[in-house]
């Protein structure tokens, strides 16, 4: 068992074993959360900070140490592991596990360097303060939540996105062509297709609601030249040309 | 003769008595000293009340960006009402004499952490800021090839300090938390961790909590500690590795044998982790460190230790040897970097001082501000100088021998080389940079000098300001006025930090070519096109909003060069594709090019579209310019939303 003094560094080892395990074993991600953000960000420049023997004057001034020495500890974790090829979750759970382990190994058991237990100062909070806290914290919750709501439905900007690929390598003969609606309402359209200036897919009344996407395939002849293949994108509401691409079909 | 006397003595005792009153003001006086009696334990009615304000302030803030996105008038109203609500109790509390110490720590905590919140609600899903898609672009390199130093075209430096994606690919690989998430989550952490170790630091070198505190508060008037220092960037992370040094090694100055080992110990960790994270920070600790142990070597004090001055020296010539090294090792990409900058800067500065010829650029109309909010800032400015002429004497005289008090005697105490405590002297003296950092931010060119020296500055401008307030404005009894104008007045400072911090921070409609007002759904929409049907990895070029987007959402390899020696911007600034143009692309590995029509609705907010050093600066583009590229033969057209157009140039280089 380990000595009063060295608890704490017992319970990291602990604690970045718990974080190795669910690394390699969890896929949720609060679990991962709970047990990695201390690990990475506070836990892991704790042990540092007893390894070295740092004494600090208040529990304030070794939290903000703490999450100094944090830092130091996963930059040089980033180093060792690029070194190492092992820039993978696994990598980074072991190497706060290594730093854990070799912390409580060096730290002096003589208990000169524990935690100073003193807060910033006394603080008594009556149940409607810390009510008033709590709700403080909702409505800074609902703010956040206010903000992504506004930000999701936001959309400046109402189109079609239309588009052409060329014959891909796997798949030659093949033009790719895409319509996607961005609009705010439903809209019909005609589509044509030509290669060389001479029509060879013509499609008409192509309905497309807000967010739906259509895509075709149009087989194009392959010949011994490169050919330019276009196409086009009619409104057939107000008769007008609302969108043209091209592609470049490869010679054989 | 008694007349002719009797005349000069009358006109001369107003100037006497006027220069008595100025002497008397600037002077090095410490009325009383910090004998405020503050209460042990903090006032849970005034901690719940503010918690409650500043989370209905955040609600505030939160509707008027929405109102700002829908483009309702009232956006102006919510948001700016929201802000005062978040900036203004807090900080009369924090700056009210016989608060609590724990109290004002917990309430600048909540500050900092709501002024991030603030700026978080601009973009509460996504990143905004130009460089915080060149640092997400980075740290996602890093998650996909798993490998450190891939070069970054769009900031090639940053690749030699990724401290900041490394930290954040830890959290991520270890959490499975997406970048920004993580990102976020990161911010919020290092604001908080900001603040207190400044606090701490303050507290440690004045031993006051009071002026620790009203200190904390006027370095939150910095223009760049709301937006330039939240935003997901690798001077964030590096700011707080340098007050979290200066804060160990002042905490470490009455240490002796193996505490002392320890704290240097710790430093050089930091030291080390900052020479990885940020050139200009690493090079500003290096500074402050050297200047320090320069100040203590020259220091007539017999008192000094021979053991603490070793110490001051070994953490000197750590701040200075491992950046040093590192940026060797790695061809010194520094020089090149910043070298530029600074030079067009001072040229600029220089310029407008002696009234010569400017650069071009300097004649491009910056981008500018609703007159309320420039007052805002002009105000704190003024009440920032005026603080600052209160303070540095009493800020000089607080560290003079304790038995030479009286009169101008500390000061020349001073001169005479003999002080307690040589941070103090050299925060003082850093202060003094405030009135060049605003001269610089007056130029076009030498903003972004200004902009980055006032980090660093305000160090020693809050604690200069601080000490004027307590011991000049407040002085030995803070009653009547004397209670109410000094927070009032350090509450418009930090509003004067938020109104400086940005240019539009409320969130508006699309504007051409102004950054974060110019990234909106469709931008991202086609940039995901992009790698779903094309796949991530294809060299693009486009302008500089769009190749952020490619980058970041696309996965796209983006470039704003075609070769070395051109640059993309020379291409789409013709009518016609010129031979040389023409023969350029062709040789180039470019894949794919994307314009963007909206570019020829409006001149750019921030005066380019490309670089900020293309020539044609402030010339609106015109569709003929952008659109050229349909009749250019190898060139097809893949994808048309009728803004955004993206032409295949794998045609040219003989590809299909």
């Amino acid at each position: 068992m380990a000595s009063p003094s060295k608890r704490d560094l017992l319970g990291a080892c602990l604690w970045a074993g718990a974080t190795v395990a669910a690394v390699a074993a969890s896929d949720s991600m609060l679990l991962r959360v709970i047990l990695g953000v201390p690990m990475a960000l506070l836990i892991s420049g704790h042990v540092v900070l007893r390894a070295i023997g740092v004494r600090t004057a208040s529990l304030t001034e070794h939290l903000v140490c703490s999450i100094g020495a944090s830092f130091a500890v996963t930059i040089a974790g980033g180093f060792v592991l690029d070194a190492m090829g092992l820039l993978v979750p696994l990598g980074w759970a072991f190497w706060y596990l290594a730093a854990t382990t070799a912390a409580m190994l060096l730290a002096p058991g003589d208990g000169n360097a524990s935690i100073p237990r003193a807060w910033p100062g006394p603080l008594r909070m009556q149940r409607w303060q810390g009510a008033a806290v709590a709700l403080a914290m909702l409505v800074t919750t609902g703010a956040y939540a206010l903000a992504i709501h506004d930000q999701a439905v936001e959309r400046q900007f109402n189109y079609t996105e239309f588009w052409m690929l060329p014959p891909a390598k796997g798949d030659p003969g093949q033009l790719v062509i895409g319509v996607r609606s961005a609009e705010a309402q439903a809209r019909e359209y005609d589509l044509e297709v030509t290669l060389e200036g001479k029509p060879i897919a013509i499609i008409r009344s192509l309905t497309i609601a807000p967010g739906d996407t259509w895509v075709r395939k149009v087989p194009v002849p392959i010949l011994a030249v490169q050919q330019k293949a276009e196409a086009r994108l009619y409104r057939p509401a107000d008769d007008k040309l609302y969108r043209r691409v091209s592609a470049l079909v490869p010679g054989s | 003769m008694i007349r002719a006397y009797f005349n000069a003595e009358t006109a001369i005792a107003p100037a006497r008595a006027w220069m008595h009153s100025i002497l008397g003001i600037i002077g090095p006086d410490l009325r009383g000293g910090d004998t405020e009696t503050a209460p042990d334990s903090a006032n849970s009615n005034w901690i719940a009340a503010l918690c409650l304000v500043v989370a209905a302030a955040l609600l505030l803030v939160a509707a008027g960006q929405g109102a700002g996105r829908r483009g309702d008038d009232v956006a102006q109203l919510l948001f700016w009402s929201g802000t005062l609500l978040v900036v203004v109790p807090a900080s009369l509390r924090i700056a009210w004499p016989n608060v609590a110490r724990g109290e004002r720590l917990f309430l600048l905590v909540l500050l900092a952490d709501a002024l991030f919140l603030h700026k978080t609600m601009y973009s509460p899903t996504g990143f905004a800021h130009h460089d915080e898609y060149l640092h997400w672009i980075a740290a996602e390199d890093l998650t996909t090839a798993r490998r450190l130093f891939l070069s970054n075209p769009l900031l090639p430096i940053a690749s030699v300090y990724p401290a900041l994606e490394i930290v954040t690919t830890a959290i991520t690989n270890l959490t499975g938390l997406p970048i920004f998430a993580t990102a976020t989550l990161l911010l919020a952490v290092l604001k908080g961790t900001l603040i207190t170790a400044l606090f701490l630091f303050y507290e440690r070198i004045t031993g006051s909590p009071r002026i620790a505190a009203i200190a904390c508060l006027t370095y939150m008037g910095c223009s760049t500690f709301v937006v330039f220092e939240s935003i997901f960037s690798y001077e964030s992370i590096a700011f707080v590795l340098c007050i979290l040094i200066v804060a160990v090694e002042a905490a470490s100055r009455d240490l002796v044998g193996r505490s002392r080992s320890s704290a240097l110990i710790l430093i050089a960790l930091l030291v080390a982790s900052l020479a990885v994270a940020h050139h200009l920070t690493a090079a500003f600790v290096a500074f402050y460190l050297g200047m320090l142990a320069a100040l203590e070597a020259s220091r007539q004090d017999v008192s000094l230790r021979v053991q603490a001055r070793i110490a001051m020296g070994a953490t000197a010539v750590l701040a200075i040897v491992i950046p040093l090294v590192w940026v060797l090792a790695h061809g010194n990409p520094f020089t090149g970097y910043v070298g530029p900058v600074v030079e067009t800067g001072f040229k600029a500065l220089l310029a407008k001082l002696t009234g010569t010829s400017t650069p071009q650029s300097e004649h491009v109309s910056p981008p500018s501000q609703p007159i309320l909010l420039r007052l805002t800032t002009l105000l704190a400015i003024l009440l920032t100088s005026v603080g600052l002429a209160t303070g540095f004497f009493r800020s000089l005289a607080m560290t003079a021998p304790a038995n030479l008090r009286s009169g101008w005697r500390p000061i020349q105490a001073i001169l005479k080389r003999r002080w307690r405590d040589s941070r103090v002297v050299l925060l003082t003296l850093l202060a003094c940079g405030f009135p060049i950092s605003v001269a610089f931010r007056l130029t076009v060119n030498g903003w972004q000098i200004g902009n980055r020296m006032g980090t660093f500055v305000f160090i020693g401008v809050g604690l200069v300001f601080a000490v004027g307030i307590v011991h000049f404005w407040q002085g030995r009894a803070a009653r009547g006025w004397r209670r109410i104008v000094p927070p009032a007045a350090i509450s418009v400072i930090v509003m004067g930090g938020v109104t400086a911090g940005s240019i539009e921070p409320i969130r508006g409609p699309y504007k051409v070519s102004s950054d974060a007002q110019s990234i909106e759904r469709m931008g991202i929409e086609t940039s995901l096109w992009t790698k779903e049907w094309l796949g991530p990895g294809n060299r693009f070029t486009s302008d500089r909003v769009n190749r952020l987007l490619l980058a970041g959402y696309g996965r796209q390899d983006v470039r704003n060069k075609i070769n070395p020696a051109i640059y993309a911007a020379r291409v789409f600034r013709r009518d016609k594709l010129g031979s040389d143009d023409f023969y350029a692309l062709a040789r180039s590995d470019l894949d794919f090019l994307m314009v963007d029509l909206r570019l020829t609705t409006a001149p750019p907010v921030l005066g380019f579209y490309f670089e900020p050093w293309e020539p044609q600066q402030g010339t609106q583009l015109t569709a003929d310019e952008l659109l050229k590229f349909n009749d250019v033969k190898g060139v097809s057209r893949t994808f048309d939303n009728g803004y955004l157009i993206i032409y295949d140039l794998r045609g040219l280089h003989g590809e299909p």
